[in-house]
């Protein structure tokens, strides 16, 4: 229980860990976006850690990148089509950041964790979670600022056009330094790295 | 001609992996904290990018069909990757080598602007130039930055974020 509360909190992936940023910047955009990637990404993670602890006794050391990369591609590629089937738009709006799940930062860096399966498991679960609230917690201040509404219901009539840029890869590149920076304040922790 | 610069623009500006497409952010924030990091991951990047660009014109002679188009880059990038892993003896993990989103969303981009043949290389080469400049840019800025002021909670990677993302903005002006 410990481990997955210190994932979506002490061991956030993207506030902590600083990994899978890549989505948190790029598509991120609305709260909707953010929530349908972040549990996506979850998921698949989840099912990814199990099977791969599942395996780690079989297959060598050196062949774990191929298996963990396969592993990913088949997941991400069954989400897709099942998305594809429920919600066609927001398969469009994620464009090519649902199929670089396979790549995502902090899914590569957890499965390359060796660990047994219920660890593996209970570390996948934190993390997940931990970085769909955080990609939904972009989602939701983004979308404010670029558009004022909150997962698509209108909260401010009147746009506010200088922060439309909250939409854009750069402007989600400094609206997430900022957030980074709060977490680092809240937590007394400095920005720089320990990896 | 005048494509083949606008390809070239694209993927150097426009187009820019790390600044306007939000990619390759492990290396933005991991690889720029020294000048030689940021040139050592960025050539060695470019290199892979090319031989992938290469990959891409050899797929695109054998008409795979779209369903599986995904598959094929997936395989093109690992193997462009494992390669020159194996020949700048980098480790095999996925946080000391080069299998990372810039890579792989390179080709997919690719793919979705139907960027196939001998044009696949031209712009494989301009989206490595253009991640390459980048990660020197910011490395520069940080070496510059060291003795500045920075509040405890915005040093490394959120000060790191903040500046690609204000130098991002500027580069969004050549999309007009």
């Amino acid at each position: 229980m410990k481990t997955i509360v210190d994932g979506i909190f002490k061991q956030n992936p993207v506030f902590k860990l600083a990994l899978g940023l890549a989505p948190a910047v790029a598509v991120a955009t609305t709260a909707y976006n953010g929530l349908v990637l972040g549990v996506t990404t979850a998921l698949v993670l989840v099912i990814a850690a199990v099977i791969s602890a599942l395996l780690v006794q079989v297959v060598p050391k050196t062949a774990r990148s191929v298996l963990h990369l396969s592993l990913l591609a088949i997941l991400t590629m069954g989400a897709y089509q099942v998305l594809l089937q429920v919600d066609p738009q927001v398969v469009a709006n994620l464009g090519i950041f649902l199929p670089l799940i396979v790549v995502n930062g902090f899914v590569l860096h957890s499965l390359e964790r060796s660990a047994t399966v219920s660890e593996a498991a209970a570390d996948a679960v934190g993390k997940g979670v931990g970085f769909a609230i955080a990609l939904v917690v972009l989602g939701v201040i983004r979308e404010f600022l670029a558009a004022g509404t909150f997962f698509g219901a209108v909260v401010l009539e009147s746009q506010l056009p200088l922060f439309a840029l909250a939409a854009s890869v750069p402007g989600g590149m400094v609206i997430l330094g900022l957030l980074l920076a709060l977490y680092n304040a809240v937590t007394g922790q400095g920005g720089e790295l320990s990896d | 001609m005048t494509e083949f610069l606008e390809l070239v623009g694209r993927g150097l500006i426009t187009q820019n992996l790390i600044l306007l497409q939000g990619l390759g952010m492990y290396a933005l924030t991991r690889h720029t904290k020294t000048i030689s990091g940021a040139l050592k991951a960025g050539v060695s990047m470019l290199a892979a990018m090319l031989t992938a660009g290469l990959g891409v014109w050899f797929l695109s002679a054998l008409a795979i069909p779209e369903s599986l188009s995904f598959f094929a880059y997936l395989v093109v990038a690992s193997l462009a990757a494992f390669l020159w892993q194996r020949l700048l003896e980098m480790p095999d993990s996925f946080s000391g080598g080069l299998m990372d989103s810039a890579l792989l969303g390179m080709l997919l981009l690719m793919g979705r602007s139907y960027i196939t043949g001998f044009a696949a290389i031209g712009y494989a080469v301009s989206a490595g130039l253009g991640y390459l400049i980048v990660l020197l840019v910011i490395a520069f800025l940080r070496y510059q930055l060291q003795l500045a002021p920075i509040p405890k909670p915005f040093k490394g990677v959120p000060l790191v974020l903040i500046t690609a993302g204000l130098l991002g903005m500027a580069l969004l002006g050549f999309k007009l």
